[in-house]
């Protein structure tokens, strides 16, 4: 019902492919020959990630075939179809991938319940928009009978609150200006520019932290625990370390069915082939987001981060936690905190750009002398509260690191205290909403 | 010992309950919520709400044309019928006719009149009036709350379109006068020349048929005054023919659903001083505009 809210038609698209991977998944657990097991893989590999092409990439193919041919004077007379995308193909795709993956590789068994595989697929908290859950932390949970849980479900609570108050207080109030900024940079000074930039940052990752945020809190409501996907990103020391914080659920599944296989391949051609490896990776990374070159290149340079990580040999090594678990952090982790955030912010210009001319437009008019004057600034009390809300979410993130998530503050022991946190949370989304909701960024993807 | 659930429903209530009575304070303070995105709009409903107004009889629809024309006082003397001026900034005629089908439902009027100018023929409608239209009469008339939650303003908002909203003044049935002195006068409107006919006229008119057969079938009846425009207005041959133009089509439209189509469009009788602006009148000039119209109503309306 609630998938079908949306658009009923894509019901059967969302039915179908649960169906065919639940036959396919039994198929695959009993067939005798490796031969076999791999014809069924390759049969439901070409469904998920067929109908993915298709629905996501075959507009942006034809017309970027039909471009490139018009340069060499061939014309192709090729039309494009009006293919609206179902919601979260991506994700449900991924899922029903690493099923068919996992029971291959015996790490699963396959769900012999309809009901149950049905409602991993379509798990409604987390359909739209991920997290995407691995089958064998899901499904076990579909099996079990549920009682309810006080302290997940109250936990689920405070996580849902959180997740409305960086939707609704940050990233609406962010998109009200980055459509501003973005929409009209040509007339802008640099240090608006650099503005939208900040902005557009603090959007995509309260939108998507929020989102990950209520759909978790839905799931322990229900009494499910679905993986977490942020983990204080922008505190990240190097890239690698981004990437291990920031979508956590999508960058484990690829470093599992693409990274890891893909190096095993490489493993002859030592740095260059993990060079190559990461490469396809993150470039996959970028076009998952959607059929537009400006994904390509964000994922692609992100990869190209990665080089001076495995050059030095440090791209494995995990990066101790800023400040360990006390208070005192260093001066080299703080440049290596704020240099990481500069990467990754001015890569978000190409991933919010239109197109890369218009992104390298943005980077043109960036880096000019007017970056030393004071930014537009039509909204001022919006853009107040946007920021005080931003420095009051980092500073709780910093407070609170290695916590599943900020408001997880039952070391308060007074419960007066904990509930005027919740209610002076629950006043700054009633009194500082944007004027117009935008949707979740995800929901495109 | 109570179940987990139990206690956990009621910690829920805890936080649910304080919020609702923030929002109960909020409306009995005056912080009403945003219905449209007319202020005027919003809070003359809610009056109408506050006076527990049931039943209209003679019902008058438009935009700031009927409700600065029509002096409320002089209707109501001279017809002994529950009256209320429902005029309201910027309205279309689309806008109107979306409207009057809530309006016609919930207070059943024996009569509608549109005092109208062209500047009722020049805009797309006002989608934010469905929130409006497609609330419950009963919610509208007796829980006006529901209208924070049904399309939600943040408190922010509510808060600043209270303290910056132009002054709004109207009578106990829905009408307003423009007092202005010649030193009130803005000079860039008071020969402004608006762009008429826009893309958006012919809309309009379509509209005002629909409007007119709706009311027809509704069995009301429909009066349209075409209301006094400044003589300076029609200085050349052309926006002499575009306002003539304009007013047979109006003219046919009413009388071919057997409304009653009456033209004030008098430049010797509404001379410059009973205006604020080409299309305005002040308020001597609302009532001379006023006893005029009553004067041919009486004809109409028993």
């Amino acid at each position: 019902m609630f998938y079908g809210w949306w658009d009923w038609r894509f019901l059967f698209l969302l039915a179908g492919s649960s169906l065919l991977n639940y036959y396919l998944g039994i198929l695959i657990a009993g067939a005798k020959s490796e031969k076999r097991r791999n014809f069924l893989i390759w049969t439901g590999l070409l469904q998920g990630l067929g109908s993915l092409l298709f629905f996501k990439y075959f507009n942006f193919f034809i017309a970027s075939l039909t471009a490139a041919l018009l340069k060499f004077n061939i014309r192709l007379d090729v039309y494009t179809l009006n293919i609206i995308l179902p919601l979260g193909i991506s994700f449900y795709t991924f899922k029903t991938i690493s099923y068919l993956l996992d029971i291959k590789k015996g790490k699963i068994e396959p769900s012999r319940d309809w009901v149950v595989f049905f409602g991993y697929v379509a798990f409604f908290p987390t359909v739209t928009s991920g997290p995407i859950d691995r089958p064998g932390a899901l499904i076990p949970q579909l099996k079990k009978q549920r009682v309810f849980n006080y302290s997940q479900a109250s936990d689920g609570m405070r996580q849902i609150l959180l997740g409305l108050f960086k939707k609704i207080v940050i990233a609406d109030n962010c998109a009200a200006f980055t459509t501003e900024i973005f929409s009209n940079y040509k007339t802008l000074p640099a240090s608006s520019l650099l503005f939208g930039a900040f902005l557009f940052t603090m959007q995509i990752y309260t939108d998507f932290s929020g989102y990950s945020d209520i759909a978790i809190g839905i799931s322990n409501l229900l009494g499910f625990k679905v993986t977490r996907n942020f983990d204080s990103p922008f505190f990240a020391q190097n890239i690698a370390d981004f990437w291990r914080r920031w979508h956590i659920t999508l960058t484990t599944w690829l470093t599992d069915y693409v990274f890891t296989p893909l190096s095993i391949y490489f493993r002859n051609y030592g740095k260059m082939g993990t060079i190559l490896a990461i490469l396809i990776n993150f470039t996959l990374i970028g076009i998952w987001h959607g059929a537009n070159f400006t994904f390509l290149l964000f994922g692609f340079l992100h990869g190209c981060y990665y080089i001076p990580l495995i050059l030095r040999g440090t791209f494995g090594k995990k990066k101790k936690v800023i400040a360990g678990t006390g208070s005192k952090f260093s001066i080299g982790e703080i440049i290596n905190v704020i240099l990481t955030f500069l990467l990754v912010m001015f890569t978000f210009v190409i991933f919010r750009a239109d197109t890369l001319t218009q992104a390298f437009d943005y980077y043109r008019r960036l880096f000019s002398v007017t970056i030393f004057t004071m930014p537009v600034i039509t909204e001022t009390v919006n853009t107040a509260v946007v920021l005080l809300a931003v420095i009051l979410l980092f500073w709780a993130e910093w407070q609170q690191r290695g916590k599943q998530h900020i408001l997880q503050i039952d070391f308060i022991k007074a419960f007066p205290v904990r509930a005027l946190i919740y209610f002076g949370l629950i006043l700054l989304i009633l009194s500082f909403s944007a004027t117009k909701n935008a949707d979740f960024i995800y929901f495109k993807f | 010992m109570k179940s987990p659930f139990k206690i956990f429903f009621s910690k829920l209530l805890l936080f649910i309950i304080p919020v609702l009575i923030l929002f109960e304070v909020l409306f009995r303070l005056g912080f009403y919520p945003i219905i449209t995105n007319s202020t005027l709009f919003d809070t003359k409903m809610l009056a109408i709400q506050r006076q527990h107004i049931k039943k209209i009889d003679l019902l008058s629809i438009g935009s700031s044309i009927t409700l600065y024309d029509l002096n409320s006082d002089i209707i109501v003397k001279n017809f002994n019928k529950p009256y209320y001026n429902l005029g309201s900034w910027g309205l279309q005629i689309t806008d109107m006719r979306a409207l009057l089908q809530s309006f016609v439902k919930e207070y059943h009027p024996k009569y509608v009149i549109l005092c109208s100018s062209f500047t009722d023929f020049i805009s797309p409608s006002n989608d934010t009036y469905a929130n409006y239209i497609n609330t419950d009469f009963w919610v509208k008339n007796n829980f006006p709350e529901a209208f924070y939650f049904k399309d939600y303003h943040s408190i922010h908002q509510i808060v600043r379109r209270k303290y910056k909203a132009y002054p709004l003044n109207f009578d106990k049935w829905g009408g307003a006068a423009l007092k202005f002195t010649l030193k009130d006068i803005v000079w860039n409107k008071w020969n402004e020349h608006g762009i008429f006919p826009t893309k958006y006229s012919n809309c309009n008119y379509s509209d005002l048929d629909s409007l007119s057969t709706f009311l027809h079938q509704q069995h009301i009846k429909f009066i349209f005054i075409q209301a006094p425009i400044k003589k300076s207005y029609a200085n050349t041959v052309l926006s002499k023919q575009i306002i003539q133009s304009h007013f047979d089509k109006c003219r046919s439209i009413t009388e071919s659903h057997g409304g009653t189509y009456l033209s004030y469009y008098k430049t010797d009788v509404f001379t410059d001083n009973y205006f604020i602006d080409q299309y305005h009148l002040q308020g001597t000039g609302a009532e001379v505009l006023t006893r005029l119209v009553v004067e041919d109503l009486k004809k109409i309306i028993f």
